[in-house]
């Protein structure tokens, strides 16, 4: 099995270079075509037209596009992504420090998708049949209906400001340090021995990661039960009964198992979706991730950091969706048959 | 009863993770205390290089880690910082200046006239494309008289030089400190001689100051300092009525109003020295002196003040604010729609038969630009300007303004923390600087003339005389003086700048 997940990681990899080289084309052009001079924003307001020429041919924006890219795309490969317009620093660097927020953030909103996804996928097939199921299902599509960012106010208002029991600016109290060891908050917390700043974390990524969590879980839950249904119809299921197995272990035992294997597909794509639900959510939480930065890139017009934020989404898509493929494979012996 | 077990030891889990969560402090901490205080602000530092972006938003932080050579007192007045005392000479080709003698960076070392050509002449020489290297474009030199004494020489008068001393960009860094590493080492920590230490700094989300024990002039009284970056306002407002900041600013009017009447907090709503305005083109549908007119006569800038800032910014007639050394407070433009109608018949308009104009407007770089530019469009509609309005991002102004591509008209803020006239109409209406897109012989002469006016009275009423004939042809199309918004604790004071400045070493818990 793990000769196959393993090739099946080599073919990705190797099927993510031209992806990456193809977004990485268009995302170049595409903001070479918007009506901005990174030449002139590089400058004060107040620069000399000669001053701003003398910069764009430095930054090479005298050249053809084709030209342009390949010197993007050789200082991009050697971990070069020029320097950001607005900050002064480089951009490849600001990424890899705010990369870690969002990724803790994006896998906290995951985790909390699914336990509510599944648990209200499960609940409402319990529910098939009986009063309740109506105002179950129009529960499910009333969640399905929130966007994130507005769940993001809404928690912020009940659990932020009317109970006052929960933080949502920033990443951990004002009173305490944030270590930095791999830029994982928590785990950082945990190697330094701070669990007051570890207790202090979860309690800030709370908030905004059910915000996510609850934007995505309705898909999962839904997609679940209609799994469950289908399920419900095979042979086995009768057979499992007629084994006389209680209906929780039909149930838990053999149809959660078969029908999560959708499940688990609609997850891969919804982290995807969900990593870049994070930009607004991290702005509402002044949660210092990547989303928050490419805002601020966005609403500067900072080109070379959307450039480096934006190949970075796609790449951690890519990863993404390789190992929610290679998870199938661990899960579907069907695909593991060469 | 397997799964019973899994269910109890998982419950066993949660309770325990909980209990833990619980035992290390409360989940949402006391944050005021005599010697701390949380202020939520709405951006952060584009970089702790305080010489290279001339970013107003930032001036307080950098005002409470560097300090600038001269200062301004609540009123807005020129004071004695790191310069004791200075002369700008009659011909304003030159100012000599005396520093303190008692000043430290942080790490331990004196402040020097070193220090102060380095920041002044040596950086900007160094290509570094520092934004002050734009400021301090007239110097030529800094002559070094001894460690506390030296000449500034510029090329060409520079008489704004003192106040420039006080403004964007003008923060005295430490020579040896910043030769002895890479630019990037010293934004990782940055050292200035202010009275706060930056303790701790997170990109978007918190910048620690602690203060200063060893500051040479009168010590904060809040020893710790979070700034939360807090972008979104009504986060802002959240956080302020959940006890989460002890003070923030900008929030939107309706809010501060709303704080106000509940009284648990106190609200300010403080006009500052920000002008709102309309910048006109000479040229295309505006190159018609009535049309222009006609869109200034038909703003109700009243209006405009109630209905998004609550009466509390105060109507302009000229590009400069009440209090400030330029402002005419008995000149008035007045809003008169018979008129702006009157004016563009003669030219053959009317509200069956408008005229077709371009209006840009930012959307959300000040508060309510948008919907004032609504506002503004249905005024206009009312006389017969029939108004295309196009949304533009403020990073595309200067690039659009040097293309010449920006429309007849473009909603704009402009702040000038100094006061003085040549920050506001000087380089409002200067057709060799980038801001305005307004290009004409006549204005621009009297402007530049202005530029090299080395005595200050002379100045001043050339400045008001200048502003007054700005308006009168139509070249300039002032709206409102802005305001900055302050929602805080009722214990918690602040000194209250003119120029809308909330400075942490002013921050004082009663």
């Amino acid at each position: 099995m793990i000769a196959i997940v393993l090739a099946l990681i080599a073919r990705r990899l190797l099927a993510a270079i031209p992806i990456l080289l193809v977004v990485s084309a268009l995302l170049f052009c595409a903001l070479r075509l918007l009506p901005v001079d990174p030449a002139a924003m590089s400058l004060p307001p107040n620069a000399t037209i000669e001053e701003i020429e003398t910069k764009r041919h430095e930054m090479g924006l005298d050249r053809p596009l084709p030209e342009q890219y390949v010197i993007w795309l050789k200082g991009a490969l050697h971990g070069d992504f020029g320097r950001s317009i607005a900050l002064r620093r480089d951009a490849g660097s600001l990424v890899a420090n705010t990369l870690p927020v969002t990724i803790q953030l994006a896998v906290a909103a995951m985790i909390l998708a699914a336990v509510l996804g599944i648990g209200g996928g499960l609940l409402l097939f319990h529910l098939r049949g009986t009063l309740l199921e109506a105002v179950a299902d129009f529960v499910s599509i009333l969640l399905l209906s929130i966007p994130e960012f507005l769940w993001g106010l809404i928690l912020l208002f009940v659990f932020g400001v009317t109970l006052r029991v929960l933080p949502f600016t920033g990443e951990v109290a004002p009173n305490l340090p944030i270590p930095h060891v791999t830029d994982f908050l928590l785990l950082d917390s945990l190697i330094v021995g701070r669990f007051d700043v570890f207790a202090s974390a979860i309690a800030h990524l709370i908030l905004p990661a059910l915000a996510l969590g609850l934007a995505f879980s309705p898909a999962i839950m839904r997609v679940l039960r209609s799994s469950l249904f289908d399920v419900y119809h095979e042979d086995y299921i009768q057979q499992a009964r007629l084994r006389g197995l209680s209906e929780r272990q039909v149930l838990l035992g053999h149809a959660f198992k078969n029908a999560s294997l959708p499940t688990l597909t609609l997850a891969g794509v919804q982290f995807g979706i969900l990593f870049s639900g994070t930009l607004l959510v991290e702005v509402i939480y002044s949660y210092p991730g990547m989303g928050n930065l490419m805002v601020d890139a966005v609403r500067n017009a900072d080109l070379p950091l959307i450039q480096a934020i934006g190949l970075t989404y796609c790449v951690v898509v890519l990863i993404i969706n390789t190992m929610v493929d290679s998870l199938y494979v661990v899960l579907n012996p069907k695909l593991r048959v060469r | 009863m397997a799964l019973n077990l899994q269910r109890r030891a998982f419950l066993k889990t949660v309770m325990g993770t909980a209990a833990a969560i619980s035992a290390s402090g409360p989940l949402v901490p006391a944050y005021a205390a005599s010697d701390a205080a949380t202020i939520g602000w709405p951006n952060d530092v584009p970089t702790w290089d305080p010489n290279q972006r001339f970013t107003p938003d930032a001036q307080p932080i950098f005002k409470a880690v560097y300090d600038q050579p001269l200062d301004q007192d609540p009123q807005l007045k020129l004071i004695p910082h790191l310069i004791k005392a200075w002369n700008l000479a009659p011909d304003a080709l030159s100012m000599a200046v005396e520093l303190r003698d008692d000043v430290t960076f942080h790490n331990g070392d004196k402040l020097t006239t070193e220090d102060f050509r380095y920041t002044f002449l040596e950086r900007n020489k160094s290509g570094l494309k520092l934004d002050i290297a734009n400021s301090m474009r007239k110097v030529q030199d800094i002559v070094i008289e001894s460690p506390t004494k030296a000449t500034m020489k510029f090329n060409s008068p520079a008489p704004t030089m003192p106040q420039w001393m006080a403004f964007l960009g003008s923060y005295v860094v430490p020579k040896k400190y910043m030769e002895s590493q890479s630019l990037d080492n010293f934004l990782k920590k940055p050292i200035g001689s202010g009275p706060y230490k930056l303790a701790e700094y997170e990109l978007n989300s918190r910048i620690v100051l602690e203060r200063n024990d060893n500051y040479w002039g009168p010590k904060a009284k809040v020893a710790r300092v979070t700034i939360e970056i807090i972008k979104d306002p009504s986060a802002r407002v959240a956080a302020i009525q959940s006890g989460q900041a002890d003070l923030t600013v900008n929030v939107p009017v309706r809010e501060v109003e709303r704080f106000q009447s509940e009284g648990a907090l106190a609200g300010e709503i403080n006009p500052i020295t920000r002008v709102i305005l309309v910048h006109a083109r000479a040229d295309l549908a505006f190159a018609d002196k009535n049309v222009r007119l006609a869109a200034h006569h038909a703003i109700d800038k009243a209006a405009l003040s109630k209905a998004f800032y609550g009466g509390a910014a105060v109507p302009l007639s000229v590009l400069a604010t009440p209090g400030t050394p330029g402002y005419l407070p008995d000149f008035t433009f007045k809003y008169d729609p018979a008129l702006a109608k009157e004016l563009l018949g003669k030219s053959n308009f009317s509200p069956a038969n408008p005229v077709k104009i371009g209006f840009a407007t930012t959307n959300g770089q000040f508060p309510n630009d948008y919907d004032i530019a609504r506002a503004i469009v249905q005024m206009w509609k009312q006389v017969g300007i029939d108004a295309d309005l196009q949304v533009i991002e403020y990073a595309k102004y200067f690039e659009l303004n040097r293309g010449a591509k920006l429309p007849e008209a473009t909603l704009y803020s402009w702040d000038n923390a100094t006061g003085d006239p040549e920050i506001f109409s000087g380089y409002q209406l200067n057709p060799k600087m980038p801001f305005s897109p307004w290009k004409d012989e006549d204005i621009g002469n009297r402007v530049l003339a202005l530029f090299n006016v080395a005595d200050y009275e002379k100045r001043i009423a050339g400045y008001k005389e200048l502003e007054r004939y700005a308006v009168e042809n139509g070249a300039s199309i002032p709206l409102l003086q802005s305001v900055v918004t302050v929602v805080r604790k009722k214990d918690l004071t602040y000194t209250r700048y003119g120029n809308g400045w909330v400075l942490p070493q002013t921050l004082q818990w009663s």
